[in-house]
C-alpha cells in the first residue's frame, strides 16, 4: 500500500468518525408516515386514488404548519398489489425508514397479511379499505377501520334497501363475485356462510341463514370469477340471464370489473328489477356506461352531499369543504376512494393535535377512548371503535346513478336527506 | 341454444385474442424475440384510440390506422434503442426475454405517469349493443372487432405469401443465415417485422379499447394468455395462433358457462402446460430451437 493511498484511507476514516459523532440537528426533521399503496397491478385504480386522498390531506396539514411544528412527510412505496411486497415495505418503513406512523393500504387482500406485522411492532394500523371480518378477529388492538362496517355485514343495507324501498320486490337473486378477500366476505354475509380464519379454520362467526334467504329471496345463481385475468364477462352475464334472476348482486374489488360486468349485462339485454354492486361510484364507471348506469345501486362509504362535519389541521374541514377543495384542485367531484383515505388522515390528525404526540401507543389510546358522543369527525362521518377496531353504529350508504350522471344517496333514509329511488331500474 | 350462444361468445372473443397475439408470433417467427412487451404495445394503441375517441370523437374502428402508426413508430424507436445492436448474438432469444420485460416495465411506468392509473374504456354506440337473431345474440363490439381482426390477419397472410417483402420475411424466419446468403437485407427485414408486429399490436389495441376496460398495468394479465395462444399454435405460426385462439376461447367460455367462471381462465394455462409437455413446438410449429 502506498503512503498516499494509506493517507487517503486515514483521512476518510477520520472524516467518517468526525461526522458520525457530530450532533444531529433535528429541528428541521419531518414527521414521517409510511404508506404502502398498490399503485400498479390489479388495485392500481383505487390504490392511486387512495394515495390522492392521503397526499391531499398531508398537503393541507403542511400548508397550516404541519404537526408539532414539523413538516409531515408521506413515505410512499408501490406494493404492485402484491401481498409479499406490502409486508416487506411495512417492515422497511419501521426498521429502515424509521417512520413515526403508518397509514393502511387498499383492500382486504393486502391488509390481512400486513396486520400481524404492524401489530408485532405495536404500530398503529388505521385501515382505509380492508373490511373483511377476519382482519378484525385476530385480536390485534392497533386496528382502526375508517369505513362503515365489516364487509360481511354490508348485506344488511343491500337487502334492507330492497325491503324498505322497492315496491315490486325481486324474488330470485343472482350473486356473483370476484374471488377476492373483500368480495368473498360480502358474499359470505349475503349467503349465510361461516366466517373462518384462514389457516387455523377457527370459526369467527356463523352468518346463517344469510341476508338473502332471511329476506325471502331465492338464490338462483351463485358464481365467482378469478381474481385476475377474467375476460368472459358476456358468458357470465348470459348465464345470469339464463337463470332468470330479477335481482343481480355483483361484488368486486375494483371499479374496472364493475364497468365490464354492467356493460355485459346490458349487451345480453338482461333487465333485472335491480342491480346492486360493491363498486361503481367512481366517475370512470359512469364514463364507461354513460346513461346505461342509470338505476344501478352501489354500496358506498361516501357521498359528496352527506352533511358530515369534520376538522383538519385545527380548522373546519366538513365534507362540503373537502368536496369544494377537491373540485378546485382537480376540477372533479371526489369519489369514495379519495374520501376514505382523506378521512383516515383527518382522524389521525385529530389524534396528533389532541395528544401533542406522534407516539403510536399514545395515539391508539386516544382513538380507543373515542365514543359515539365524543368521536373523531371526518368527511365520512363520526368514528368511534369497538375493541376489534370496527366502527360503532355506522352503516354503509347506498347510492344510485340517476339521470345525467348524478350519484344520488338513497339509503338508509334515517340519517339525512335522500333522493327518491329509481324503482325498478330502467330497462336497457 | 345456450351452448350455441356460449360457443358464439367464445369465438367472438377468440378472434380478438388472435389479433392481439398475431404480432407476437410474427416477431418471434422472424426475429426470435420473445416479446413480453407486446401487450404493453397493445395498451399504447388502446390509449391512442381512447384519446382520439374522447378528444376528437373518432370511432375506434376508424382510428385503427392512427393507432397502428403510433405503435409502429414507438416500435421502430424501441427496436433501434434496445434490440438492434445484439441482433446477431448467440443468446439473442434469451436476452430478449429480459430486454422486453424491461421495456414493458418502462412503458408501463411511462403510461402510468402520463395517463394515471385510471381505468379507461371507449364507448362507441355499438360497444354494448347486440344483434338478436331469435334467441341468439351477437355482441356487436366483439363481432366487429372479431371480423376486423380476421380481415387484418388475412391481409397479413396475403402480404406474407405474395409480396416480395413478405417472402423475404418468411425466408428470414426459416433461416436468417440462408436469407442473407441469397441477398435479403435481413437487418431491414428484422426491423420491418418488428415494426409490423407493433403496428398489429396498435390495431389490436384500438379494437380492445371498446371490448375490455384497461389501465397501464393491464398488460400483465394479457401476456400469459397471449403466450399460451402462441405456444399452442406453434411459435411463429400465424394460422396456429388463429386456430388456438378460437379453440381456447370457446373452451374457456364453455368451462365458464357449464363448470364455473372461476375455472375459465385456467383453460389457457392448462393448455400452455400440457402443450409444453406433450408437443412443445405447438400445433403448427415446424421446429423448436
Amino acid at each position: 500500500m502506498t503512503k498516499k493511498f494509506f493517507g487517503l484511507n486515514l483521512f476518510g476514516l477520520a472524516a467518517f468518525l468526525t461526522l458520525s459523532f457530530l450532533p444531529i440537528n433535528d429541528t428541521n426533521a419531518s414527521i414521517k408516515i409510511g404508506a404502502s399503496m398498490p399503485l400498479t397491478g390489479n388495485f392500481a385504480v383505487p390504490g392511486s386514488k387512495h394515495l390522492e386522498g392521503y397526499e391531499m390531506c398531508v398537503d393541507i396539514i403542511n400548508r397550516h404548519g404541519g404537526w408539532l411544528d414539523q413538516e409531515v412527510e408521506l413515505v410512499v412505496s408501490d406494493n404492485r398489489s402484491d401481498t409479499e411486497t406490502a409486508i416487506a415495505q411495512y417492515e422497511r418503513f419501521i426498521n429502515v425508514d424509521k417512520v413515526d406512523l403508518t397509514f393502511g393500504t387498499f383492500s382486504s387482500k393486502l391488509t390481512f397479511p400486513i396486520s400481524p406485522i404492524l401489530a408485532k411492532y405495536n404500530a398503529i394500523h388505521p385501515i382505509p379499505s380492508g373490511g373483511a371480518l377476519r382482519i378484525f378477529s385476530q385480536g390485534h388492538k392497533n386496528l382502526f377501520y375508517f369505513q362503515a362496517s365489516a364487509a360481511e355485514y354490508v348485506g344488511t343495507n343491500m337487502v334492507g334497501l330492497i325491503n324498505d324501498l322497492v315496491e315490486d320486490k325481486p324474488t330470485k337473486a343472482a350473486v356473483v363475485h370476484a374471488d377476492d378477500f373483500f368480495a368473498n366476505s360480502i358474499a359470505t354475509g349475503l349467503l349465510g356462510e361461516k366466517v373462518v380464519m384462514p389457516g387455523s379454520g377457527e370459526l369467527v362467526e356463523d352468518l346463517a341463514p344469510g341476508y338473502i334467504r332471511a329476506a325471502g329471496i331465492e338464490l338462483v345463481y351463485h358464481e365467482q370469477w378469478p381474481e385476475e385475468g377474467f375476460s368472459d364477462w358476456l358468458v357470465l352475464a348470459n348465464s345470469i340471464k339464463n337463470s332468470g334472476a330479477d335481482l343481480v348482486i355483483g361484488l368486486m374489488a375494483s371499479p374496472e370489473e364493475a364497468t365490464q360486468f354492467t356493460r355485459a349485462l346490458k349487451t345480453v339485454r338482461h333487465n333485472p328489477k335491480h342491480i346492486l354492486l360493491s363498486q361503481g361510484t367512481q366517475k370512470e364507471f359512469y364514463e364507461g356506461l354513460g346513461d346505461d348506469a342509470n338505476g344501478v345501486i352501489i354500496m358506498s362509504a361516501y357521498h359528496p352531499k352527506a352533511p358530515f362535519k369534520g376538522s383538519l389541521a385545527g380548522m373546519q374541514m366538513n365534507n362540503a369543504d373537502f368536496a369544494a377543495e377537491y373540485h378546485i384542485t382537480t376540477g372533479n367531484k371526489p369519489d369514495e376512494d379519495v374520501a376514505i383515505t382523506f378521512a383516515l388522515c383527518q382522524g389521525i390528525d385529530q389524534a396528533v393535535r389532541a395528544t401533542g404526540s406522534v407516539d403510536d401507543q399514545t395515539i391508539m389510546d386516544w382513538l380507543h377512548a373515542r365514543t359515539p358522543e365524543d368521536p373523531v369527525k371526518t368527511v365520512l362521518g363520526n368514528f368511534a371503535w369497538d375493541d376489534r377496531g370496527l366502527p360503532l353504529g355506522k352503516s354503509f350508504l347506498m347510492v344510485q346513478w340517476q339521470d345525467g350522471g348524478n350519484l344520488e344517496f338513497v339509503y338508509p333514509t334515517n340519517e339525512f336527506d335522500t333522493a327518491e329511488i329509481v324503482d325498478p331500474k330502467p330497462q336497457w | 341454444m345456450f351452448i350455441i350462444q356460449t360457443i358464439i361468445l367464445g369465438l367472438c372473443l377468440g378472434f380478438v385474442y388472435a389479433l392481439m397475439a398475431t404480432g407476437l408470433t410474427l416477431i418471434f417467427g422472424v426475429m426470435r424475440i420473445v416479446n413480453l412487451a407486446h401487450p404493453i404495445f397493445i395498451l399504447v394503441g388502446a390509449f391512442a384510440a381512447y384519446y382520439l375517441f374522447v378528444i376528437f370523437g373518432m370511432d375506434p374502428i376508424f382510428a385503427i390506422p392512427l393507432c397502428a402508426a403510433t405503435t409502429a413508430i414507438l416500435g421502430a424507436i424501441t427496436y433501434k434503442l434496445v434490440f438492434e445492436k445484439d441482433a446477431g448474438s448467440q443468446t439473442y432469444s434469451e436476452m430478449t426475454v429480459l430486454l422486453t420485460f424491461g421495456t414493458a416495465m418502462v412503458l408501463d411506468g411511462t403510461l402510468s405517469y402520463l395517463f394515471k392509473n385510471t381505468q379507461r374504456i371507449t364507448s362507441p354506440p355499438y360497444a354494448t349493443d347486440a344483434i338478436f337473431i331469435g334467441d341468439i345474440f351477437l355482441p356487436t363490439a366483439q363481432l366487429y372487432s372479431g371480423l376486423i381482426s380476421i380481415a387484418l390477419i388475412v391481409g397479413l397472410g396475403l402480404f406474407l405469401k405474395f409480396s416480395k417483402l413478405g417472402i423475404a420475411i418468411r425466408a428470414t424466419s426459416l433461416s436468417r443465415v440462408n436469407a442473407e446468403l441469397v441477398g435479403i437485407d435481413v437487418k431491414f427485414v428484422c426491423i420491418f417485422s418488428f415494426v409490423l408486429g407493433c403496428a398489429l399490436a396498435g390495431a389490436a389495441g384500438s379494437l380492445v379499447s371498446f371490448v375490455f376496460s384497461f389501465f397501464p398495468a393491464k398488460h400483465w394479465e394479457w401476456i400469459a394468455i397471449l403466450m399460451s395462444l402462441v405456444v399452442l399454435g406453434g411459435m411463429g405460426s400465424i394460422l396456429g395462433v388463429v386456430i388456438s385462439a378460437a379453440i381456447l376461447s370457446v373452451m374457456a367460455s364453455l368451462v365458464g358457462a357449464f363448470i364455473a367462471p372461476a375455472w375459465s381462465t385456467m383453460v389457457f394455462f392448462v393448455a400452455l402446460f400440457v402443450m409444453l409437455l406433450v408437443k412443445p413446438h405447438g400445433m403448427f410449429g415446424k421446429y423448436l430451437e
